[in-house]
């Protein structure tokens, strides 16, 4: 079931089924766009960062040997594409021909050689780099990976936004984390950072352009600046953002609150544009001590909780009902399994298995933070709900760094509410990683779900890793692992002189135009 | 007046020491800490406790105050921002001139106006006059800086479009853009503290105004103006300074929501971005900072006590 609010005719819903579609107006080079966010970025070396107030400024910059598309599928961006042997141990990428850096160099072979090694020792997800042998360069179109075992999830890791494996010069690759020249390959360069001002970019007219590609997608393909300066402002008061886009001082905004959204409905200048999903709204279980070490009590919280409230509460309205822990429509997408557990919205059921549990009105830790208006708005409408079937509840608000300290403790919270938003986007392998390994956020592993990621990280067909996503979601909700509550969106905005903007991970300044 | 400045400066390291153990103590406290924020929602225990090692967190508190102070002692270092990877003094002085410029600015707007308000109240005692001045200062008084910053932006952004959201123009490299930018939040500042300042003149000049010698002076035949202003007036300036004093620590204190409202990358802003992802270094610089600013206007505003008023002298005979 599908449940939200329609923001004006303007509004552009979903991702992916207009990706193809080719502009029907005519591009017009020129122009300073101005683009807010809230925070400002931690670094601009992109490997180094999974921030996404870096990333909205580095993916302009930098690219990736294999980028996502607009549904966030791995696609080749600085590779023409990758061979990998029957075994699974050895890919070879050939390269792209006469993409220059922003320095004016050709980039070859060595250039990702010394990126992806650099990547290995400094990068945000290094542990892709793990299973690396060896990295060869045969000649300088190709650069030959080695692995010392099979990693099927490679190319995923390599491909994600998170904190992109961004290819840079060689004699850049020597240095330390956050003591780079910010040179990359992208359609914009660098040219300024004020910090707790603005970012400021502009394009690069060496740009070499992926012509395998009929137009932009996703991440990747063929991508044209038609701006000639991109100025990204930071401004943590959401009043003053929305006030600048109603103004025409800003054009384009990363995030615009839902209300904010509904007000403007009627500004003709403004285009508002939803992006369902966004993130994932989960309640995290603590298997390790109290009620919720118990798995009927579990399922009591399972049976008991009206999802659909939570979610129409914390999101102000723009939410989808999905059960899945993929996103409808990617690849690892597990159909119907767990549906019957979803959302069953049964109190008496709920009851029966406190009973079965020996629930002795034990207290129950509901942590949130303030730092995210949805995390807190979710444990308040949870903590209200389990109190409605008896259950003991305190709910506990603390900052975002506090509540991330609290959660790496065994005791001290039973219920931790997360939006969870890059990493379903990612793909299986952090959603699946996030509950497994050594160290899984519920605390106790799970026999079950650990082979389910051994089976997912190692098979060389893709059905078997399929399969193992499926069992891992049929195990999430027959042991009430954690809760999934539903699929977030998000708004973004722009000025209605903005041609041809589309919805992303990002607000995407190129392919876009003043009219 | 030597000896008392040197006097007063020297009575400060003590202070500042004490608001620099707070701070630690304070920092101690707080739970959470910068490796959480830097590793994220799915860090292991194991990650982080390996981050805190890269990040010297694991050393005792006491350890990492004693290193802080060495550095500051030997060295004149505030140390090095880990999120900003910066030195603090860099990062600070960077964003100094933001928020000494909005401050004083501020100031000047809420004196000027706020004593000119007092003493038209002061003149007209108990007339519609005074009640409107007056019921406007407390107004102003009870609004909150965040809301009263979103009403201007609503006003003079969106609806009037004169000036623009936020955002911060150098002054050297463009006067105007640079007064355009800090109208609305000095604007929005010194009408909070306009409102104490009128109050306080208010009550100053009404209290002068009853004294023998601007008796003297209306009945020597000078025009009322010139007895309110000069007479009278010079008489008010010293309660009025000392408010100014406490308003300009509290205008610093309003500057860190201001800032935050109209985007000014000042110290506020700066500070606030610290305590949201714990960068100790930055924090406790920026709090000692902010400390020695205070220190120093209390002792600027007890040496002007002796420009103004000639009774007041600091050197020992």
């Amino acid at each position: 079931m599908i449940t939200r609010r329609q923001l004006g005719a303007a509004a552009v819903a979903g991702i992916g089924a207009s990706a193809l579609r080719a502009p029907a107006i005519a591009q017009k080079r020129g122009g300073e766009v101005v683009v807010a966010q809230q925070a400002q970025p931690p670094s601009l070396d992109a490997q180094t960062t999974t921030a996404q107030a870096s990333r909205n400024i580095n993916l302009h910059i930098y690219e990736t040997l294999f980028a996502r598309d607009e549904a966030g599928n791995p696609m080749p961006d600085l590779a023409e594409g990758v061979d990998i042997s029957a075994d699974g141990l050895t890919y070879r990428f050939a390269l792209r021909t006469g993409v220059r850096f922003h320095n004016g160099k050709v980039m070859d072979a060595t250039d990702v050689k010394a990126s992806l090694e650099r990547y290995g020792k400094v990068g945000g997800s290094a542990f892709i780099m793990r299973p690396v042998d060896a990295i060869e360069t045969p000649d300088a179109r190709t650069v030959t990976v080695k692995l010392k075992e099979p990693y099927p999830g490679f190319i995923a890791g390599l491909s994600s936004p998170r904190a992109p494996c961004a290819i840079i010069p060689a004699d850049e690759a020597v240095k330390e984390a956050n003591r780079i020249e910010i040179i990359g390959t992208g359609p914009f360069r660098f040219v300024e950072y004020r910090p707790d001002s603005h970012v400021r970019l502009a394009r690069f007219d060496g740009y070499t352009p992926n012509t395998n590609f009929r137009e932009r997608d996703g991440f990747g393909g063929r991508k044209t600046a038609h701006f000639d300066a991109i100025t990204i402002r930071f401004m943590p008061e959401a009043g003053a953002r929305t006030a600048g886009l109603q103004t025409g001082e800003l054009h384009v905004l990363e995030a615009l609150a839902v209300p904010a959204a509904q007000r403007l409905r009627a500004d003709r200048n403004i285009r508002t544009y939803e992006m369902i999903p966004w993130a994932f709204q989960t309640l995290m279980l603590n298997h390790a001590q109290g009620p919720t070490g118990n798995v009927a009590f579990r399922r009591a919280i399972q049976a008991a909780l009206d999802l659909e409230e939570i979610m129409a509460i914390s999101t102000d309205g723009l939410y989808r009902m999905t059960h899945g822990w993929q996103h409808p429509g990617t690849t690892y997408f597990a159909g119907e399994v767990g549906k019957e557990l979803y959302n069953i919205k049964d109190q008496a059921r709920a009851r029966a298995l406190l009973r079965e549990a020996g629930y002795r009105n034990e207290e129950v830790i509901v942590l949130a933070d303030s730092s995210f208006s949805n995390h807190k708005a979710a444990g308040e409408v949870t903590a209200e709900q389990l109190k409605a079937i008896g259950v003991n509840v305190r709910l506990v608000v603390l900052d975002w760094p506090s509540a991330l300290n609290q959660r790496t403790r065994r005791e001290g919270w039973h219920i931790w509410t997360l939006m969870l938003g890059i990493e379903p986007y990612e793909g299986p392998y952090g959603v699946v990683g996030f509950f497994s390994g050594h160290a899984p956020v519920q605390h106790e592993r799970d026999p079950v779900i650990e082979d389910a990621q051994r089976r997912l990280t190692t098979s060389l067909a893709e059905a078997d890793r399929k399969k193992a996503v499926a069992d891992f979601q049929a195990r999430m909700y027959d042991q009430a692992i954690a809760i999934k509550c539903g699929d977030v969106g998000i708004v973004q905005a722009a000025r209605a002189n903005v041609e041809n903007y589309r919805p992303y991970r990002i607000p995407r300044m190129w392919d876009c135009w003043f009219a | 007046m030597l000896r008392y400045t040197l006097g007063r400066l020297v009575s400060a390291v003590p202070v500042l020491l004490v608001v620099s153990l707070v701070s630690f103590a304070i920092i101690a406290l707080v739970p959470g800490d910068m490796a959480s924020e830097m590793a994220g929602p799915s860090a292991t225990a194991e990650e982080l406790a390996r981050l805190r090692t890269q990040l010297g967190l694991d050393k005792p508190i006491v350890e990492r105050m004693l290193d802080w102070y060495a550095a500051l002692l030997l060295r004149g270092d505030l140390g090095e921002s880990v999120l900003l990877r910066q030195s603090v003094t860099a990062a600070i002085l960077e964003r100094l001139p933001v928020t000494l410029s909005l401050t004083f600015l501020a100031l000047m707007v809420a004196i000027l106006l706020g004593v000119l308000a007092g003493m038209i109240a002061a003149v007209r005692p108990n007339t519609w006059s005074d009640q409107g001045v007056m019921a406007t200062a407390l107004v102003g008084l009870s609004l909150p800086d965040f809301w009263l910053g979103l009403v201007f932006i609503w006003i003079f952004a969106v609806q009037l479009g004169w000036l623009p959201t936020g955002g911060y123009v150098p002054f050297a490299e463009d006067p105007l853009g640079w007064l355009r930018a800090m109208a609305m939040p000095a604007g929005c500042l010194a009408l909070t503290q306009m409102g104490l300042l009128a109050r306080i003149t208010r009550a100053s000049m009404l209290d002068v105004l009853r004294q023998d010698f601007v008796r003297t002076a209306r009945a020597k035949g000078l025009p009322g103006w010139v007895v309110v202003a000069k007479h009278a007036g010079a008489n008010v300036l010293v309660p009025v300074l000392t408010v100014a004093g406490v308003t300009t620590g509290i205008l610093l204190g309003g500057a860190v929501v201001i800032e935050q409202v109209f985007s000014l990358p000042g110290v506020g802003r700066l500070i606030i971005g610290a305590i949201q992802r714990r960068d100790y270094p930055v924090i406790q610089g920026g709090l000692l900072l902010t400390a020695s600013i205070f220190v120093a206007v209390n002792l600027v505003v007890d040496l002007l006590y002796a420009a103004v008023d000639p009774r007041v002298r600091y050197d020992r005979r």
